[in-house]
């Protein structure tokens, strides 16, 4: 075959199958459907979960950078758009969500799911915290005198590990105060930065629960301790992840201060 | 021949080896240079019952030819190739005919004398004959060592002297390859009293008729003398028109052709006829034409040269053999290759291309006015006369007549029916041709002086800015009025390592930078302060916890401004582009408009931008069809990306594949707050095809944004429940169909465009370009079913054009319900979407029910009033047009984005935009008063209409009026006032930020510059002037200007110089 046999039985082979390109396309078009009115899932009526029994779906679910909760059929939020402040402001619902669950234990496995679909989704110190605190509070309603859950214990440790791991300078904002604007300012409550570290600390430390509960729920909500014994045994574990805690201390407890340790 | 094998193989070694080195000897100086003279041609012609025809070497030969010769700038009749190196004579002849062979042009004419070995080399380099004409002192002639400049054709001695000089002439060419004929002579019948190179020299009536008896008589002797040394041959004269046919009859009754210059405007008219009857000879015009100049509008016009070209051409198919005509057609030459620039006044302004109309000819109706002259003797060329390139060859530009004739003449007059012959002809893409020229010409104006030298020019720009608020005057009087100044250089530079490759680049080099903002921006701008203020970033943070803002000065005071590089290879030929023009291809078979027009630079380079920016490599040769684009912004706004193109024809039908592949988001939006796209690959097929007379079928498909598959998305079903689904592989495709066809011979159009809710293409190009004055809100994002219909009608100069469009969602904007919760059953709530956050989105492809309608009234076509240079070249006393544009808008839209600077990311307005009904009226006039040598340019626009971007500030209810004048070409003065109108910006609109008046005023005085057009062209002047805009406030402005309320105005004023070199 000469050079230009191949060139022209070449080209006959693009046109070729060009036009049955053009055939393909032409009959998924004349097979397709345009999306239908009741096509997809209806999300409107999300059944929460009340129980505080929680099944790991995988090992570190919850922790940042697993994001195996968005396969876990056990969680209603899998399908529903969560919107970040951050992202779009006039039209976020992350905390209009989050603040329509149950209080207590009945909205606390709801709460894991949540702020862990959102983590997953939108890897934030935010996020990992509130994933953090749900299973402290997942632990918290599982526990009483005569035991504990270790599993979420655990689950929980590697969850607020993590906040400080990976997020540590992030700051949670908060607002409060209107009535201390000056007269004439009507820009509404003022905001102010929390930052998270710190409350990741205080929430390991405290023996009568941290504040985070107070801010963000409006009521404190005292957590049994992820860590058993003196609070010396935090700083001790806190040092074990390579960072130090000076204690918040009464009666705000907002001057507690959490800091990475560089050895020599 | 079977014998002389028989014989070869009988002899012995010796005789073999003897023979074999005649054969080397024989085959090597076949491929030496060409300084022998080789066998002539058999040429011929021929008769029967179809008509005439030519023959060489046996086959049927049409001329298609031009008038060939090469004069560069600065030089005139003097000037002789042939004296030059051979090194550089081939250069020429190469570059030349190389492109004449590319435009299938198969013979010239030339007024000097081709040496015989130059005459065999272009014909067996390129396959193009000669004519070999000498002009039998028809511009004067040496008698006896004596000129006389005007012969004397009933002379003896000079009669002798020709015939002798002309038979030597011949007996020099006869046997010479590559020679098609002999012609003697140009429209001497035009000069028997006196004599000019120039062919304006219509005879006065017929009182030569005694001296038109001695030159027929010499030319029929000199003939017949010819004949004597070369029978073999054709003969011809080249007379001016068919002047004295009956003394050509008379005296030249077996001449072989009637070889003519003629200039009777698209037809010839009788001529036909009146040669079959009175001489019955085929018939060659060897000069015939149209000028590229205007003379009306004083501007190059190259349209209505390739349409007169074309109109002469077909007239001349149908009177070629076998058309049942006169059948006596058997070619031409068109006067002329390219533009000679000392044809008018000769030996004056050489260097110059005079626009002086030298003569008059009511012909060529396009230009022509009582009175006045209209035929521009420098402008005949199909192609302009171009600057020197490394080689010092001065270039060709091709005009759009190079393309016309180019496929005029791929078709064999012979060979093809008279029905194929019109047909093609009907079918010709004028509206393609038209847009090469114009691109050629644009890129050749914009490259001409910058191809000279290594540096090759630039300019100074100085400014002084006055900016003040009235806030601050009221407070701190004339302190309070910002001063500020600007100086910038633009170095021009061009490169051209070798034969293959050349290029240009411009560098910027800011002074001061004077602070318009926010009343201008413009490009310079990046050398202002840049401040990082950490408020920004930190916005609910404490003032006095933030670090205090930090400037930076002096930065980015040289810069790149464009480049441009071109590689012509065998087979490809590579561009890389740098800010620097290009074009959509929607006329090359991109249906979806994935390349998108970035021509606006001066648009572009307001805001700093780099676009477009690239690499471009296109096939041709075995490889024509194929092209690959690659680049970080190859259009304004494009997202880095490749992206391929095949076109091919398969019968009649045309088809064009493209791929384009996105690599990554882009780092910045384009227009300032332009929000960037996500990464979408898009794959398109396109097939055309002419089903009937008149009437084209375009198909398309699309797959789009596969990337999205999978991705989830929300949306309220007509029960009222919020549902979630996935993006599927159907919904990124789209097909896409347009049928246009005459009704009552007015060309009307249908389409309909169903798109998936991911099969995003580009926007579509609107009839008449960026032009046109249509409002109907056109979408590039899927998630629709579109339908739009338009008519063009016209009634002599006015042309009415209504269109319709309907378009529906699949699946309409979210509104905003906010999330709830029972404790045991959680409603999430439903916001409207935005194209990050969710795969789609409803915005500007929002349902709609559009109707528009334009009149526009435009006494002289040939200046259309939409094309994309009108403002430079309409010429009508008084052309306008007026319309408008009803929109219903009976939903809501999704949430828009917009590229927010500080932060570098796309951010979303609040909510979407409400469903309304919103629409305009608006006019465009362009004024010539008579006599005044000045042109003043309206546009009126009235509306009520929405933000293309936030819902914030409701809905404009506005009017403009914008209006330019150019007076004389030395004074432009322009402005406008617009009131409750948007910002002079596009962000203006996308933020909603309006103003209840705008005045701005513009005074320039010229000091020089190119021409475009019959104006200056402005942005290439030197010149002086000053600017100001004025505009008062209020809470729909821009807050730093409103300043809650504090502020009542805001005004800048800028003195400005612009001094090219």
């Amino acid at each position: 075959m000469t050079m230009r046999k191949r060139q022209e039985t070449a080209g006959r082979r693009i046109r070729t199958a060009l036009i049955t390109m053009i055939g393909i396309v032409a009959a998924a078009l004349a097979g397709c459907e345009s999306p239908g009115d009741g096509d997809g899932t209806v999300i409107n009526n999300i059944a929460l979960p009340t129980d505080t029994v929680l099944d790991l779906f995988c090992e570190d679910v919850g922790v940042f950078p697993e994001i195996c909760v968005l396969e876990d059929p056990a969680n209603p939020f899998v399908t529903t758009t969560i919107i970040e402040p951050g992202l779009d402001p006039d039209n976020a619902n992350k905390f209009q969500i989050a603040t329509s669950f149950p209080p207590g234990p009945a909205g606390a496995k709801a709460r894991f799911y949540f702020w862990a679909t959102a983590l997953a989704r939108f890897p934030s110190g935010e996020n990992q915290y509130f994933t953090a605190l749900a299973l402290h509070e997942l632990f918290d309603a599982n526990s009483n005198a005569l035991g504990a859950d270790e599993l979420i214990r655990e689950q929980a440790l590697k969850a607020y590990r993590s906040q400080l791991d990976n997020f540590f300078g992030t700051v949670f904002v908060a607002v409060c105060c209107e009535d201390i604007r000056p007269p004439g300012d009507d820009r509404g409550p003022v905001p102010f930065p929390i930052g998270l570290n710190e409350w990741t600390a205080d929430n390991l430390y405290r023996t009568e629960g941290s504040i985070s509960n107070t801010i963000v729920e409006g009521q404190t909500v005292p957590y049994r301790r992820l860590v058993d014994g003196d609070p010396l045994l935090v700083e001790e574990l806190l040092l074990t992840w390579g960072y130090g805690y000076e204690a918040a201390t009464p009666p705000d407890f907002d001057n507690g201060i959490v800091y990475i340790i560089t050895f020599p | 021949m079977k014998n002389k094998a028989v014989a070869m193989g009988d002899s012995g070694l010796t005789e073999r080896i003897v023979k074999l080195g005649c054969l080397l000897l024989a085959a090597a100086a076949l491929s030496m240079p060409v300084d022998s003279h080789a066998q002539a041609h058999d040429v011929i012609t021929v008769k029967d019952d179809g008509g005439w025809r030519m023959q060489v070497d046996g086959e049927d030969y049409y001329i298609k030819g031009v008038v060939w010769g090469y004069s560069p700038r600065g030089q005139n009749y003097t000037y002789n190739l042939w004296g030059e190196s051979d090194d550089f004579i081939r250069k020429v002849l190469d570059y030349e005919f190389g492109l004449m062979k590319a435009a299938n042009i198969n013979a010239i004419r030339s007024f000097t004398t081709i040496p015989p070995k130059w005459v065999t080399y272009i014909y067996r380099e390129h396959g193009i004959m000669s004519v070999i004409n000498p002009l039998m002192g028809r511009y004067g002639y040496s008698i006896d060592g004596k000129w006389v400049p005007f012969t004397d054709y009933s002379d003896p001695r000079t009669r002798e002297i020709l015939k002798r000089d002309m038979v030597e002439i011949i007996s020099e060419y006869k046997d010479v390859e590559g020679v098609l004929m002999f012609a003697f002579g140009n429209e001497s019948n035009y000069g028997l009293s006196w004599s000019s190179f120039e062919i304006e020299n219509l005879p006065e009536g017929e009182q030569n008729t005694a001296k038109a008896r001695s030159l027929y008589s010499l030319f029929a002797e000199v003939i017949d003398a010819c004949r004597q040394v070369a029978p073999d041959h054709l003969y011809t004269i080249v007379n001016g028109d068919i002047q004295y046919i009956d003394l050509i009859a008379e005296y030249l009754p077996d001449m072989d052709i009637l070889g003519s210059n003629v200039y009777r405007g698209p037809s010839f008219t009788d001529l036909w006829a009146r040669v079959d009857e009175k001489l019955d000879m085929p018939v060659v015009f060897f000069e015939f034409g149209s000028d590229a100049f205007n003379a009306r509008t004083f501007q190059e016009d190259q349209l209505n040269q390739a349409l007169l070209l074309k109109d002469m051409w077909q007239e001349m198919y149908n009177k070629s053999w076998g058309n049942s005509e006169e059948g006596n057609s058997i070619g031409a030459f068109i006067f002329e290759w390219r533009d000679e620039w000392w044809k008018y006044l000769q030996v004056e302004n050489l260097d110059v291309q005079d626009t002086n109309a030298s003569w008059s000819n009511q012909a060529y109706l396009f230009d022509w006015a009582e009175g006045q002259n209209n035929m521009n003797e420098e402008w005949f060329g199909i192609a302009a006369l171009g600057p020197p390139n490394s080689d010092g060859v001065y270039e060709a530009r091709p005009r759009m007549a190079y393309d016309v004739i180019g496929e005029v003449f791929e078709m064999d007059p012979y060979t093809a029916s008279k029905g194929q012959i019109n047909a093609m002809f009907a079918n010709m893409d004028i509206d393609l041709y038209e847009l090469k020229g114009d691109v050629r010409m644009l890129k050749a104006d914009s490259t001409e002086q910058k191809r000279k030298l290594q540096f090759t020019g630039g300019d100074i720009r100085a400014e002084v800015a006055f900016r003040g608020l009235e806030q601050d005057i009221t407070r701190d009087g004339k302190e309070g009025i910002d001063f500020s100044d600007g100086q910038m250089v633009n170095l021009d530079f061009a490169f051209r390592p070798n034969d293959n490759i050349e290029g240009q680049f411009s560098i910027n080099i800011l002074g001061n930078v004077a602070e318009k903002q926010p009343l201008e921006f413009g490009y310079g701008d990046r050398g202002l302060p840049f401040a990082i203020d950490a408020k920004e970033f930190l916005p609910f943070v404490e003032p006095e916890l933030i670090p205090p803002t930090t400037v930076f000065n002096d930065r980015e005071r040289v810069e790149i401004y464009d480049f441009n590089a071109k590689y012509q290879g065998d087979n490809w030929d590579v561009e890389a582009f740098y800010h620097t023009p290009r074009f959509h291809w929607g006329y090359e078979g991109d249906f979806f408009n994935l390349v998108q027009e970035s021509t606006d630079i001066l648009g572009i380079d307001t805001f700093n931008g780099k676009a477009p920016a690239g690499i471009e490599i296109a096939g041709k040769g075995k490889y024509d069809g194929l092209t690959l684009v690659a680049g970080p912004e190859i259009y304004w706004g494009a997202n880095p990306q490749w992206l391929f193109k095949y076109q091919f024809d398969l019968g009649k039908t045309e088809f064009a594949f493209i791929h384009s592949e996105e690599l990554s988001q882009l780092d910045e939006g384009a227009f300032r707050n332009q929000a960037v796209n996500r990464v979408a690959s898009k794959t398109t097929l396109y097939a055309a095809r002419d089903i009937f007379k008149n009437v084209t079928l375009e198909l398309g498909g699309i797959i789009s944004s596969r990337e999205r598959i999978d991705e989830a998305y929300d949306y309220i079903d007509s029960e009222g429940n919020i549902r979630t689904d996935k993006i599927e592989f159907e919904d990124t495709l789209g097909i896409k169909a347009k049928l246009t066809f005459p009704v009552f011979g007015w060309e009307t159009y249908l389409s309909g465009h169903s798109a998936g809710l991911v099969a995003d293409g580009g926007g579509p190009i609107p009839t008449f370009g960026w032009r046109d004055p249509t409002n109907l809100p056109y979408s590039a994002f899927g998630n629709k079913n579109e339908f739009e219909a338009g008519m063009i009608m016209s009634f002599g100069n006015m042309m009415i054009y209504p269109r319709l469009l309907y378009r529906e969602n699949l699946i309409d904007a979210n509104p905003d319900i906010p999330p709830n919760s029972n404790g045991s059953v959680l409603n999430p709530g439903i916001s409207p979407r935005n194209r990050d956050s969710d795969p789609f989105a409803v915005l500007n492809n929002r349902e709609a029910r559009s109707a528009e309608i334009f009149f526009t009234w435009d006494p002289t076509g040939a200046t259309p009033f939409y094309d994309w240079d009108n403002e430079f070249r309409e010429d009508a006393p008084f052309a306008f047009n007026i319309g408008g544009t009803y929109t219903e808008f009976p939903t809501d839209t999704d949430a828009n984005l917009f590229f927010f600077r500080g932060g570098g990311f796309n951010a979303p307005f609040p909510g979407g935009l409400p469903a309304e009904d919103v629409w305009t009226i608006s006019s465009r006039m362009v004024i010539n008063p008579a006599g005044s040598n000045t042109r003043i340019i309206l546009d009126l626009r009235r509306g009520f209409d929405q933000s293309s971007g936030t819902p914030e500030r409701g809905t404009a209810d506005f009017f403009d009026i914008s209006g330019k004048a150019y007076v004389g070409r030395r004074h432009i003065v322009s402005g406008y006032f617009k009131k409750d109108s948007w910002g002079p910006y596009d962000f203006f609109r996308q933020f909603n930020f309006r103003y209840p008046e705008q005045v701005n005023f513009e005074y320039s005085y010229l000091l020089g510059g190119a021409v475009l057009g019959n104006l200056i062209d402005e942005a290439r002047a030197t010149r002086i002037g000053v600017r100001t805009t004025f505009r008062t406030v209020d809470e729909t402005s821009l807050p730093e200007e409103y300043l809650e309320g504090e502020n009542d105005y805001a005004f800048l004023t800028v003195f400005f110089l612009t001094y090219r070199f």
